[in-house]
């Protein structure tokens, strides 16, 4: 197990360097410049300009800006952000918990939800409950999540005003807060970013578990527990979504990247402060560093998630273990 | 020459009389929150770029003086005194002596000085630091230190804005601060983290992405401003900002949408309040060949063609159709609110009937195959280059696009990224974009976006690479001249001669509409800046709300420390 999990965080280490390395040449050769605003200004002199390349070491050849950012890279720094004049560590440093937070609780949310759903629809399968259900996770399945994002900050903080408008405190009640209001007031925050996210990712979860489940249901198993005496319920719970599981755990290390890219747009709707907000107004400023480094962490994140979901899958099924 | 001189000297004599702490007007307390579209890029004066920066920065630090409500950019009337209590010109106006107000002090309890001065204006003419505004001083010389309350600004060369050159690009910084920081490193500085100015607000906290704080300094040498808190609440979003001013989060919003205005309407607690604003729109052409610079474009290079191309725009149906009421046509590489702009500009009018008869006389006929133009085998078609974070500009290219379809002209519309752009623009690789330049108080920037050296210098902003020596002339001959009326003739020619050369179609003159609670009381909205005057806005006791009655500084978080970095 030992040489298996090593070798596959070899592979991860040879994924996140090849994709950083892609990124890198790519943002680099795009159009337009870090410095776009400030050379805008008719103000701006040449000498300026120059200063200001230098300072970023942008008036190196393209080669040598690479090497020297692998070399730092390889003293474990990440850069330095033009658009927050400060080290890209701790700008990503500061943002990674808020992902991470919006991450995990959209990731269990939804597959609880979405496991729920699934279960209703196969008890009562064939029902208008069941149409209902499965027209309700096409929708959101094939629903964008910036749309689903504007929607619900629409509908949920001004047409009906229930949650907060984006951020993950109140600027300006928060620090008056005791200790319960803040955690209050970071729930409510949470909550609405959180649900857009989970109803996006749950769609999906409940057609898997759904169509899981149905596989199961035929089974001798199955059929043996019917012949115990078992109420359907019990058969679903105990004996049908143990095994019907298994996908499942394959579908938690897909989640990680859509939950992700996801999360990207839906930060920025929210002005929820994580990675995918820096990172996209990276994008737009060409702040470098700050892209590549977001990417880096990023494909650092999916690649751990996919050996993850490896290892659950391990876990969970004994006929892996074996091998 | 000499009248403004002693205007000068007259107006230094009256200031002497009445420079005092600046009355309250209206209730004290409350909180102000500004929703705001981005993060302050720098708390540093010398290197802002973003708006949001430049309104954090001018509530924290203070001028030497401070330019008046009409813009006036000649000598020194309108202007009022901040950091120098008055000012003395010397006879042969090379030199302006600025005394200090002994009130002034730093937010960390330092006396301001006249070292500080001279400190501002030497780093900010650093070339290692990069400052922006290092090239808008260039006349400035030195500034030498008599005594600790006296700074002498020593110029270059006589000139009409001198005064403006020396108080309004520089707002003063503190020595004892800044100056163990190497000018490489300012940026990234504790102390550009948390700044010490000597400003009416004082700074509390900058929790990037999210908010910036300050708060009411109240022993400031100006007196207390009105409201206690500022919040800047920073979202990049546009609809989440905007959702966050109308759901009430936040009191004001600096820049309402057309479409925006039904929803303001629907809440009584809201209002709007439109300003003339210092920026204008326009579709500039490139009038050289983007495949090659040497050449002329082989189609906008041609003048009579371009004025063509105006006369079939309508310009009041274009700004009805995108603005409704929040822009007024643009008059040209100007605007309205420069007491030197003559609104009568002579224009080249909307004649759809006579811009065909042009097009036709220059050979461009059209098809019959599908209404376009051809000259030669060559389609008039050409594309318009708009960035796609601006809906404005997208819709203004759309609509520009079917009224010069009517002409029988051919325009593709390309959105791009607004680096990728700018880079379009710099390397003059493409046929014509829809731009948008915010100005400052003084005209003079019509030079660098519309000069001949701006179109020759690689880096230049003169995209367009439209020369005119009769243009460039009357631009110098306005900046130069003392007399008022002089120079509003000479820019009215200046003017003249680039709208009928049409190297742009002078699109619209946003008229931005600001967004308030009610329980704001609102002061005047400056041109150059509607946040000039937040100190005076005040908000009635009787009106506050739950956020108003928070104390000054919430438990944990301190204004700028009272020792220095």
């Amino acid at each position: 197990m030992i040489r298996y999990i090593a070798r596959r965080l070899l592979q991860a280490a040879v994924i996140v360097a090849i994709v950083a390395a892609i990124t890198f040449v790519l943002i680099h050769i795009a159009p337009g410049d870090p410095f776009s605003a400030v050379l805008d200004n008719p103000n701006v002199s040449e000498r300026v300009r120059e200063t200001l390349r230098s300072q970023y070491g942008l008036d190196r050849p393209l080669p040598e800006q690479f090497v020297r950012y692998v070399g730092a890279l390889a003293r474990g720094e990440l850069g330095w952000s033009f658009s927050h004049d400060r080290p890209v560590r701790e700008v990503l440093g500061s943002a990674l918990p808020n992902t991470l937070l919006l991450m995990g609780v959209a990731l269990i949310a939804s597959f609880a939800l979405g496991i729920l759903v699934a279960l209703v629809q196969v008890a009562r399968r064939g029902s208008i409950i069941d149409h209902v259900l499965s027209g309700i996770s096409l929708l959101f399945f094939s629903m964008p999540d910036f749309w689903l994002a504007i929607l619900a900050l629409l509908a949920l903080t001004y047409w009906l005003p229930i949650f907060p408008v984006g951020g993950a405190v109140d600027p300006v009640m928060h620090e008056y807060l005791g200790l319960g209001g803040r955690i209050a007031d970071r729930l409510r925050h949470l909550a609405l970013p959180a649900l857009t996210l989970t109803l996006l990712a749950s769609a999906s979860v409940a057609r898997y578990q759904r169509a899981a489940l149905l596989d199961v249901l035929p089974a001798d198993f199955i059929r043996t527990a019917r012949l115990k005496g078992l109420t359907e319920r019990e058969i679903l719970r105990r004996h049908a979504l143990r095994n019907a599981l298994l996908p499942i755990i394959t579908l938690i290390g897909l989640s990680f990247p859509a939950l992700l890219t996801g999360a990207f747009f839906v930060e920025r709707i929210f002005a929820w402060p994580g990675m995918g907000y820096a990172v996209i107004n990276a994008i737009s400023t060409r702040d470098y560093p700050l892209v590549v480094g977001g990417v880096i962490i990023g494909s650092i994140m999916v690649t751990l998630g996919s050996l993850l979901a490896d290892l659950l899958y391990v876990w969970a099924d004994p006929r892996l273990r074996s091998h | 020459m000499a009248a403004m001189r002693y205007s000068g000297i007259l107006c230094a004599a009256l200031l002497c009389g009445c420079v005092g702490r600046e009355s309250s007007v209206g209730s004290t307390g409350g909180t102000l929150a500004i929703a705001s579209g981005g993060d302050p890029d720098a708390l540093v004066p010398s290197l802002l770029q973003t708006t949001t920066a430049a309104e954090i920065v001018d509530m924290l630090y203070d001028r030497l003086a401070d330019i008046g409500d009409s813009l006036n950019v000649v000598g020194d009337h309108g202007f009022t005194p901040r950091l120098a209590d008055r000012w003395m010109w010397a006879k042969d106006s090379m030199s302006i002596a600025f005394h200090i107000n002994p009130n002034a002090k730093w937010h960390d309890g330092q006396r301001v000085g006249s070292n500080d001065v001279r400190f501002t204006i030497a780093s900010t003419k650093d070339s290692t630091l990069g400052s922006p505004t290092a090239s808008v001083i260039e006349n400035i010389d030195s500034v030498s230190t008599p005594d600790s309350a006296t700074a002498v600004f020593w110029f270059h060369a006589r000139s009409p804005q001198q005064f403006y050159d020396a108080v309004y690009q520089n707002p003063i910084i503190p020595e004892h601060v800044w100056k163990g920081i190497g000018p490489a490193g300012w940026r990234g500085s504790e102390a550009a983290k948390h700044p010490i100015g000597s400003g009416q607000y004082r700074f509390v906290r900058w929790i990037p992405r999210a908010v910036v704080e300050l708060t009411a300094d109240t022993a400031n040498y100006r007196g207390r401003p009105n409201i206690n808190r500022l919040i800047w609440s920073i979202a990049p979003d546009f609809n989440t900002a905007v959702t966050r001013f109308l759901s009430g989060e936040t009191d004001f919003f600096e820049q309402l949408r057309l479409e925006n205005l039904p929803e303001v309407a629907k809440h009584p607690e809201l209002k709007t309040k439109p300003y003339r604003a210092l920026s204008y729109q326009f579709l500039q052409f490139n009038l050289r060949d983007p495949a090659n610079h040497d050449r002329p474009h082989p189609i906008l290079g041609n003048r009579e063609l371009r004025r063509a191309l105006t006369m079939a725009t309508d310009r009041i149906a274009l700004i009805r159709s995108v603005f409704d009421s929040l822009a007024l046509p643009a008059l040209g590489p100007t605007v309205r609110a420069y007491p030197t702009t003559d609104p009568n500009l002579a224009q080249i009018p909307f004649e759809l009937a006579r811009a065909r008869q042009l097009l036709d006389s220059l050979g461009w006929r059209v098809s019959t195959s599908d209404s376009m133009r051809t000259h030669n085998g060559r389609p008039l078609r050409f594309s318009i280059s708009v960035p796609s974070s601006s809906k404005v500009r997208v819709q203004m290219a759309v609509v520009l696009q079917e009224q010069l379809r009517r002409a029988g002209v051919k325009v593709d519309v390309e959105q791009l990224e607004f680096p990728a752009l700018i880079a379009k623009g710099k390397s003059r690789a493409f046929d014509a974009l829809i731009g948008q330049l915010n100005t400052q108080p003084s005209p003079s920037s019509v030079r660098g976006s519309w000069g001949t050296h701006a179109s020759r210098s690689a880096s230049g902003n003169n995209f367009g690479s439209y020369e005119s020596p009769v243009f460039d002339a009357y631009v110098d001959s306005a900046l130069a001249s003392f007399d008022m009326a002089k120079r509003k003739d000479y820019f009215t020619r200046a003017y003249e001669t680039i709208i009928q050369d049409a190297p742009a179609i002078w699109l619209a003159e946003p008229r931005p509409t600001v967004g308030y609670h009610s329980r704001l009381e609102l002061t005047t909205l400056r041109s150059d800046a509607w946040w000039a005057h937040i100190p005076q806005w005040s908000i009635p006791r009787d009106k506050w709300i739950a956020r108003d009655s928070l104390p000054a500084v919430a438990p944990g978080a301190q204004p700028a420390a009272p020792k220095t970095p």
